[in-house]
């Protein structure tokens, strides 16, 4: 472990490239769904006549939003998923990885 | 109503023959508090379904849409989003952290012995204002659909659980929740079918059905919440509190790894998601067929509404087919209680048994057997004070109980928790002012509202969180800032978030 310090310089380095990776997904991601759904409270709460307003048949927007908030929810965690799988975990295997190499030495 | 009992005995064979299985194979302290991480991520995902839609959600949630209309479908809505916090910044963070507890991962984090109390703190006093209702829940549900005393229901419950907990400890609570999840869903199942070849299988028939008798405000928001402002705290205090209640998020300590905990949780929005929308379907059709007269007569807060219907579909008061539907809905239902008791319990019991008693009292030098012993000891007095507490909770107002969990849980646990995975310059002080400043305000608010006041209440808002939340983070940074820097954490800190998200130690 003579190279310790080094190494440990590598895996952070990675580990900082990890971070900033999810982040570029993870905020707009974030803010989408809150934005979405604490909008949806907003609107419920202040806006009672435009969320009554009716869409199909006697189904009004309160209701299609809500299905809309399923679809997202269910649509952001499949993507999620998908990421997650796909950017993370290479980059979180590659950091442990770099930090296994450089230790043996 | 023999038929309920009928079906709940077979239930509880079941729920028993696990216990038996489990307890041969539950030895070490990872078998009793994580069922020694070898779960699947479909297996998990049917556990937090089980484990998180708790009584007030499988019949809570029809029974407000059938009285208030679409306040109804926002309380469904908002425990499904609340998953998307828990996916993006909890379950994989929680499980490549932490051991068995919420406690482990602030005591690795800041390797202090006061942060390690705050969070038991936390975690003690969410569970148990969460176990309170639900066991009082149990009595009057229990009482409802079966004819038993309320005393006694709330005794069998308690046993139940403590029989669950101590002998087969995480493995057999994960089975009873999955077990309870299937039967879930298949009545679900079921239920929506029924409802669905009775209008065509037109669903807008169901809204338009609704609105002819109910006018077209029973289908406006604010029927039920009627502060606006308590509208937002509530998805508010869903959608953060999630992430803070331990006995749900202990369930990712099940998993082997970060990625099957991430599949876990997609496992379960989509089980427990659906679910959740069809309560809003369940209950405008209970409305519709039911009646809300018949339904505010079986039980003022609506909470009959499901069982009703059930039995409505089945064939109605007296046939055979509504008897059976009937008797499944509500033996269902007494599993739902059982099922979440359990985690309730084992969660507590795990923060006093390895946070408290090993790592707090004795750091951390405890074998494991002994620290096992001492976790089913736990759990048996545990639920010994939740039997207790639940008899003296009869007449007594919980509801205020229900928003105090919750509420805690955003407004304390998540703050401390998303802090201490994040924040660099987060230290003991920042534990403790978050965890006391979240409390206090949540339990204040609670107290001086509505849910506990009725009519003169000194503050207008049901649910706190809107407040409380903020007050918590703000707890976390004073605290955090007038402790002054805690450089060794902060150095250690790079180790740290290594091991968040890659759940290894950086050597």
């Amino acid at each position: 472990m003579v190279h310790s310090a080094t190494s440990l310089e590598a895996a952070h380095a990675s580990i900082r490239v990890l971070i900033g990776e999810k982040l570029r997904y993870l905020v707009p991601m974030t803010v989408i769904f809150m934005t979405c759904y604490v909008g949806l409270t907003v609107l419920a709460a202040f806006a009672k006549d435009f969320v009554g307003a009716k869409i199909i048949g006697s189904v009004n927007l309160g209701f299609v939003l809500i299905a809309f908030n399923y679809a997202l929810s269910w649509g952001l965690a499949v993507a999620y998923g998908l990421i997650a799988q796909n950017k993370f975990d290479p980059l979180a295997a590659r950091a442990a990885a770099s930090r296994d190499a450089e230790s043996v030495k | 109503m023999n038929i309920t009992l009928e079906i709940f005995a077979v239930i509880l064979l079941i729920t028993i023959g696990i216990t038996y299985w489990a307890a041969r194979r539950t030895a070490t302290t990872s078998d009793f508090y994580a069922a020694d991480s070898g779960l699947t991520a479909a297996q998990n995902g049917f556990a937090l379904a089980g484990d998180w839609a708790s009584a007030a959600a499988f019949l809570g949630f029809s029974g407000l849409t059938a009285l208030y209309g679409m306040d109804g479908a926002f309380y469904a809505l908002g425990p499904l989003v609340a998953f998307c916090t828990v996916l993006f910044l909890i379950a994989e963070p929680m499980r490549n952290t932490g051991k068995y507890t919420l406690g482990d991962i602030v005591r690795t984090r800041m390797q202090t012995r006061t942060s390690l109390l705050a969070v038991i703190a936390g975690t003690v006093i969410v569970n148990f204002a969460y176990l309170m209702p639900q066991m009082a829940g149990a009595g009057v549900l229990v009482r409802l659909l079966t004819g038993i005393s309320y005393d006694w229901a709330v005794i069998f419950v308690g046993i139940s659980m403590i029989v669950y907990v101590a002998f087969g400890g995480m493995l057999a609570t994960t089975w009873v929740q999955i077990v309870k999840a299937v039967f879930m869903m298949t009545a679900g199942a079921i239920i929506l079918v029924m409802i669905l070849s009775m209008v065509k299988f037109n669903p807008l028939l169901i809204f338009q059905e609704a609105e002819s008798k109910y006018t077209a405000s029973y289908l406006l928001p604010g029927n039920y919440l009627k502060n606006p402002f308590d509208q937002i705290s509530l998805g508010l205090g869903y959608v953060l509190g999630l992430a803070g209640l331990p006995h749900v998020m202990t369930r990712f300590y099940t998993v082997p790894d970060a990625r099957t905990a991430r599949r876990s949780v997609v496992w379960v929005m989509f089980l427990a998601g659906v679910f959740f929308a069809c309560t809003t379907i369940f209950g405008l059709a209970a409305a519709n067929f039911v009646g809300q007269d018949a339904i505010r007569a079986a039980d003022k807060g609506g909470n009959l509404a499901l069982p009703l219907l059930a039995q409505y579909l089945g064939g109605g008061k007296g046939s055979f087919g509504g008897d059976l539907m009937l008797g499944f809905v509500a033996a269902v239902a007494v599993a739902t209680i059982l099922a979440v008791v359990s985690a309730l319990t084992l969660s507590t019991s795990s923060a006093i048994a390895h946070d408290f008693y090993v790592n707090w009292l004795k750091g951390g030098r405890v074998d494991g057997k002994r620290e096992v012993w001492v976790a089913r000891v736990a759990s048996v007095a545990i639920g010994l004070l939740a039997i207790a507490l639940g008899i003296l909770a009869q007449g007594v107002n919980v509801a205020v109980l229900v928003i105090l969990a919750i509420c805690v849980a955003a407004s304390a646990n998540f703050p401390v928790l998303v802090l201490s995975l994040f924040w660099r310059r987060f230290n003991t002080g920042g534990v403790i002012g978050g965890m006391t400043l979240g409390l206090v305000s949540s339990v204040a608010l609670a107290m001086i509202g509505p849910a506990m006041r009725g009519a003169d209440a000194w503050w207008p808002l049901v649910n706190p969180t809107i407040v409380s939340l903020p007050l918590g983070f703000l707890g976390c940074v004073l605290g955090t800032l007038l402790a002054g820097r805690d450089f060794d954490n902060e150095k250690r800190f790079d180790a740290f978030l290594f091991r968040v998200h890659t759940g290894v130690e950086p050597k």
